[in-house]
């Protein structure tokens, strides 16, 4: 029974307040433990029985308690920082997503003919989340869809035997750098054209997000079926996209109310859509043909 | 073509400074889009030049700080 005959050697020494051989951390602190204010000591005792029983030691105790209170207080102010810029009750809208969801907008960017009704469905003036609401835009799939186009990319140059890894960081700014200007001339757009329905930036960015579905496709076709695959994969998932971007801008440009305002206006949200879809075959084609050679 | 972040950000401080440099009198006076020819009214729909002439004043405004118009 070594546990007790521990036990009651270390409180002798807790209480004797001179230390000869308890582990390091113990020893440096025992003064700055026996000068804590209040009644601290005398209860402090018996908790620090109970406390050197579970953790071995109190003052480590202390040290992670300080700590948790420091990492606590840097989350708060990293919190405060990040809510003056993005606010996270709307990014959490557009991650909100199943997986029932995510397979049938997949389905649905590949093959978007025979979609009927294209309505974002709003409860109380509050759009529905992806969840419940099958054309409602989310950030999962342009996120994911990203990621897996950098790294596709940089198989599809390994098998050219051309990759090194910067050429990875390389190819991700490179098409972060056009996600940014595309959704800048997006925004420009939908402010010259007074669109007033509630395509934020985050919507903007969705839908420009959605494109690397198509790029991932079309460089497994090309990696698979050589230069001829990649052109035809390039154009159905171009052709697809663009009907479905067409559609999509429309009924959410034209917004709750489906009267749409004057008629230049509306012809200038006309010209700003089909821009926006024409746009996306082109990036596609700038983004991938490098990799199916 | 590989742009870098820092490409965009060089890109992007240039044009604003190239719509801040716009000068009031010598330059957009001249060719119809002063900021005091534009608004016409408040009805309902701006148009696409108003809103145009509306951004740069905007962006000459807030780029130039306290300095003089």
């Amino acid at each position: 029974m070594a546990y007790p005959s521990g036990y009651g050697a270390h409180g002798s020494k807790h209480r004797a307040r001179a230390a000869p051989d308890p582990p390091p951390l113990f020893d440096d602190t025992s003064g700055g433990y026996s000068s804590q204010p209040g009644g601290y000591p005398a209860p402090g005792a018996d908790v620090a029985f109970n406390v050197n029983h579970l953790l071995g030691d109190p003052m480590a105790n202390m040290a992670v308690a300080y700590g948790s209170s420091i990492a606590s207080h840097g989350k708060d102010m990293v919190h405060k920082e990040l809510h003056r810029f993005v606010s996270m009750n709307k990014l959490k809208y557009f991650f909100a997503v199943d997986t029932a969801y995510v397979a049938k907008k997949l389905g649905l960017l590949v093959f978007p003919y025979t979609h009927q009704n294209w309505e974002v469905q709003y409860s109380r003036d509050v759009p529905l989340p992806p969840r419940q609401d099958l054309n409602a835009p989310d950030l999962y799939i342009p996120t994911m869809a990203f990621i897996t186009y950098v790294l596709l990319a940089g198989m599809a140059l390994g098998i050219q035997k051309r990759f090194s890894p910067e050429v990875l960081g390389l190819c991700a700014s490179t098409a972060l750098v056009w996600i940014v200007l595309e959704v800048l001339a997006l925004l420009l757009g939908v402010y010259l054209a007074t669109v007033r329905a509630d395509l934020s930036t985050f919507h903007l960015l969705a839908y420009s997000g959605y494109k690397y579905v198509g790029m991932i496709l079309s460089v497994l076709t090309g990696l698979l079926f050589g230069s001829d695959g990649y052109y035809v994969a390039l154009a159905w998932t171009s052709s697809a996209l663009m009907y479905f971007l067409v559609r999509s801008l429309r009924t959410a440009a034209l917004g709750p109310d489906s009267m749409g305002g004057p008629a230049p206006r509306q012809r200038l949200q006309l010209y700003l859509t089909l821009g926006a879809a024409a746009f996306q075959p082109l990036i596609i084609y700038w983004l991938t043909y490098h990799l199916v050679r | 073509m590989a742009f870098t972040l820092y490409s965009l950000l060089q890109a992007a401080l240039l044009c604003v400074n190239a719509i801040a440099v716009l000068h009031e009198e010598r330059f957009l006076k001249n060719i119809g889009w002063g900021t005091d020819q534009g608004i016409g009214g408040f009805g309902e729909e701006p148009g696409i030049k108003s809103q145009l002439m509306n951004l740069i004043r905007s962006v000459r405004t807030v780029m130039r700080g306290k300095k003089k118009n």
